[in-house]
């Protein structure tokens, strides 16, 4: 019967997963509060100590707007409380622009590094002090090894770091090479949609598609920024995307989430 | 608070060896004054060649300063001169002064041959006044800088004494009136036209200037007068330009032989601070900044300045933070004296660490401020602070990162702000229906934005209050529009100038919107 095996197999899951787990405790995880997000994710969520990569492309790979307001606002639950250190190669990061998005910039602490060597240690110091509760470094592409590092500091102080692949001053782009990030985001600009009164411009808008997670499966979507509460984040679906549609223009039908 | 201890050092005038001689510089004076012909140094004053100064060899047979150049080598014909260099002998001084600071960290320079010390606080160091005064002017002497000098309580007392009293004269505190009523009135420090007069009016000795009515003197030969003379006797003040600020908290470890090793180095510093620290916490202080000067053998100092976001005292983390910029100091023949200030000394209370220590968020942040600032440079780490200008660019303020809170108003959140800004806006061609309409189609940096919906305009007017009248005008004045292309991109431009003027007004690019 077609019940009573979804049900062994869920069962089976279950057994698999405590296994599994063994005598661990479940790591803690922050959900997006939508369950087409939070499938994708191992655990339902992102966990409270790990750090993240967000990529950008073409111009992004320069400017590193979007980017920077998506690290924001996905590491903005953490930020509630503590201290929020953004470490960057050219120091053209508003402050005004950080407050429209809701970040705490009075706990925002920001250095200003030569390079990237020097940036990726300034961060794993910062994420291995205990005040500091998100950290979001601006660099090219972190290597295996300091990668690695980043995450051991993570989890000695429990911090949340994000890392922004970024060329701040241009040049060519290095290949994508292995990575020691809990999970990969490849965000882009997307058009938003009108807002209600028409005047103006609506809610922010972007084309993110999750590329690696360790334990979970990749995914599209266009996510709109949204302040009410669909969940701790800060974003609400406007519609997954299918794999092949992450090459063309949006889908012309934006359905509401449901 | 106790009296100023000062010392004076006078480098007496007839003995013009130049002080550069302690710093390896090729004088071929140096060292050899007995034996040498008498010397003389000449300056062209006013067409002649005069006597700027002479030795004591020249002295003795006659010669003075401001004789004429041509009678002094007629009556000492193997007299060897050299030219007045009145420019190195400043720097042969500065650099001096600078080799004292490693017996008190106040030192100001005083006048053409002379060094004024606070020595508030530093004798215990050599075991006394008198001792710490008799190492100093020996160590002089050994560098061919002949010397005299005097410890008093005012600055104006230790001069007077150095250069008109007895050898090495040490007043007790309090004991300045007495000591100075025997020297001639020329020990005061008057101007000249004061100067000259007293002698005529019989008054030689300052001890005879007590007794005069105050006032009178005061109106026969200026403020100044009686300004002086408080300040010998220590009743008005005296401010002294320190080549370093005056801070009582100094400690100072000197080594049988010199070191040279950066672990040794290294180590040497953290027990010189684990001394001020130890210093610090008996009276229940925490310091700021700290510098930590190494000494060399030849008389040159390195500097390693220390700053810490709160006042602290561990001196373990103090000599954490010291250790990485141990590479500016080149140890040369060996270091021989390491010296520590602080300054910025405030009262710090003992902070008991609790069990369940919940960090207060600056305190645990703290450390990490202190590193952050000390390994890349305090203008390296800010925190983002509000100020009070319509203008994008100069709305944000930078501030140290434990700082108290802004006091400006804080940005307006309902105000559309881009997420970065560019340092200088980017030129951009526009498209746009009517003047006042947000533009259609923009170019920018050769790539074409179409657009499909835009938001403004924002008009920002230029403070007029900061520039020149004639700059004020409509052409500065700055409409913003927040615009969204096809592919979904924000911008932030502008429109400087209105349309109707003699000037076509330019569009710019200034932000880029999340």
């Amino acid at each position: 019967m077609p019940g009573s095996r979804e049900a062994r197999i869920e069962a089976l899951r279950g057994r698999i997963a405590a296994i599994e787990a063994g005598t661990r405790t479940p790591t803690p995880v922050l959900p997006f509060g939508d369950p087409r997000i939070d499938s994708h994710l191992p655990g339902g969520g992102l966990p409270r100590a790990g750090w993240h990569e967000v990529v950008g492309e073409g111009l992004e790979g320069e400017s590193g707007a979007a980017t920077a307001a998506f690290a924001a606002l996905l590491a903005r639950p953490r930020a509630a409380k503590g201290a929020v250190v953004w470490v960057l190669r050219r120091s053209d990061l508003y402050a005004p622009g950080l407050v429209n998005l809701g970040f705490p910039v009075e706990r925002l602490v920001v250095v200003r590094v030569r390079d990237e060597a020097e940036g990726l240690s300034v961060m794993e110091d910062a994420l291995a002090t205990p005040g500091v509760s998100v950290a979001i470094g601006e660099a090219e592409a972190p290597d295996l090894v300091a990668g690695r590092r980043l995450q051991l500091a993570c989890e000695r102080a429990g911090g949340f770091g994000v890392v922004l692949h970024r060329r701040p001053y241009g040049g060519p782009a290095r290949g994508a090479t292995g990575s020691a990030a809990f999970s990969r985001w490849r965000v882009g600009r997307a058009p938003g949609r009108a807002p209600p009164d028409g005047l103006g411009l609506g809610p922010a808008a972007w084309r993110v598609a999750l590329e690696r997670c360790r334990g979970g499966r990749p995914g599209a979507w266009i996510l709109e920024h949204s302040e009410a509460d669909h969940g701790p984040h800060p974003f609400r679906v406007v519609s997954e995307l299918a794999d092949h549609d992450l090459a063309q223009t949006p889908p012309e039908r934006l359905r509401r989430a449901g | 608070m106790a009296a100023k201890r000062s010392e004076g050092e006078g480098v007496s005038a007839s003995a013009e060896t130049s002080p550069s001689v302690a710093f390896g510089d090729t004088s071929p004076f140096r060292g050899r004054i007995s034996e040498d012909p008498p010397f003389a140094l000449l300056v062209s004053e006013r067409g002649t060649r005069r006597l700027a100064a002479v030795d004591a060899a020249a002295a003795a047979r006659g010669l003075s300063a401001g004789q004429k150049a041509a009678d002094a080598l007629a009556l000492v014909p193997q007299l060897v001169t050299a030219d007045h260099d009145p420019d190195a002998d400043r720097r042969a001084l500065e650099s001096l002064c600078d080799w004292c600071v490693r017996f008190s960290p106040a030192v100001a320079v005083d006048g053409e041959d002379g060094l004024l010390l606070d020595i508030t606080g530093t004798d215990h160091l050599w075991g006394g006044e008198a001792a710490m005064l008799a190492d100093l002017l020996e160590r002089l002497s050994r560098w061919g800088v002949p010397a005299r000098g005097a410890i008093a309580d005012t600055a104006g007392a230790a001069w007077a004494l150095a250069r008109f009293g007895r050898e090495q004269a040490v007043v007790p505190p309090g004991g300045q009136r007495e000591a100075l009523s025997r020297l001639p009135v020329a020990a005061l420090r008057l101007d000249e036209a004061a100067q000259a007069q007293l002698p005529r009016l019989g008054l030689h000795r300052v001890g005879q200037l007590y007794a005069l009515p105050r006032a009178q003197m005061a109106k026969r030969f200026g403020l100044s007068f009686t300004q002086r003379l408080d300040q010998a006797l220590g009743a008005a003040g005296e401010a002294l330009a320190f080549r370093r600020p005056a801070s009582p908290w100094f400690e100072r470890l000197a080594f049988f032989e010199p070191i040279s090793a950066p672990e040794d180095l290294a180590r040497v510093a953290a027990d010189v601070l684990a001394l001020i620290c130890k210093r610090l916490e008996a009276q229940g202080r925490g310091a700021k900044r700290f510098e930590v000067v190494y000494h060399r053998l030849d008389g040159k100092a390195f500097a390693v300045p220390v700053g810490l976001a709160r006042p602290g005292r561990d001196a373990v983390r103090l000599a954490k933070l010291v250790a990485p910029r141990l590479d500016v100091v080149d140890p040369g023949f060996g270091i021989d004296v390491i010296t520590v200030h602080a300054f910025a000394v405030e009262a710090l209370a003992q902070g008991q660490a609790r069990i369940d220590a919940e960090l207060d968020a600056a305190e645990a942040l703290a450390p990490l401020v202190d590193r952050l600032v000390n390994r890349l440079g305090e203008g390296r780490v800010w925190r983002p602070d509000p100020v009070e200008s319509h203008v994008p660019e100069r709305a944000v303020g930078r501030s140290a990162p434990l700082a108290g809170a802004a006091s400006a108003r804080p940005w307006n959140p309902d105000l559309p702000r881009p997420t970065r800004l560019l340092k200088r806006p980017e030129p951009i061609e526009v498209m746009a229906k009517l003047p006042d309409d947000p533009p259609l189609r923009f170019t920018w940096r050769g790539r074409h934005h179409r657009l499909r919906a835009a938001e403004g305009p924002e008009r920002i007017g230029q403070e007029w209050w900061r520039g020149d009248f004639d700059d004020t005008g409509p052409g500065k004045i700055r409409d913003y529009y927040r615009v969204e292309d096809e592919a979904g991109g924000r911008f932030w431009i502008y429109r400087q100038g209105l349309y109707g003027d003699d000037a076509l007004p330019k569009w710019w690019l200034h932000g880029l919107f999340g």
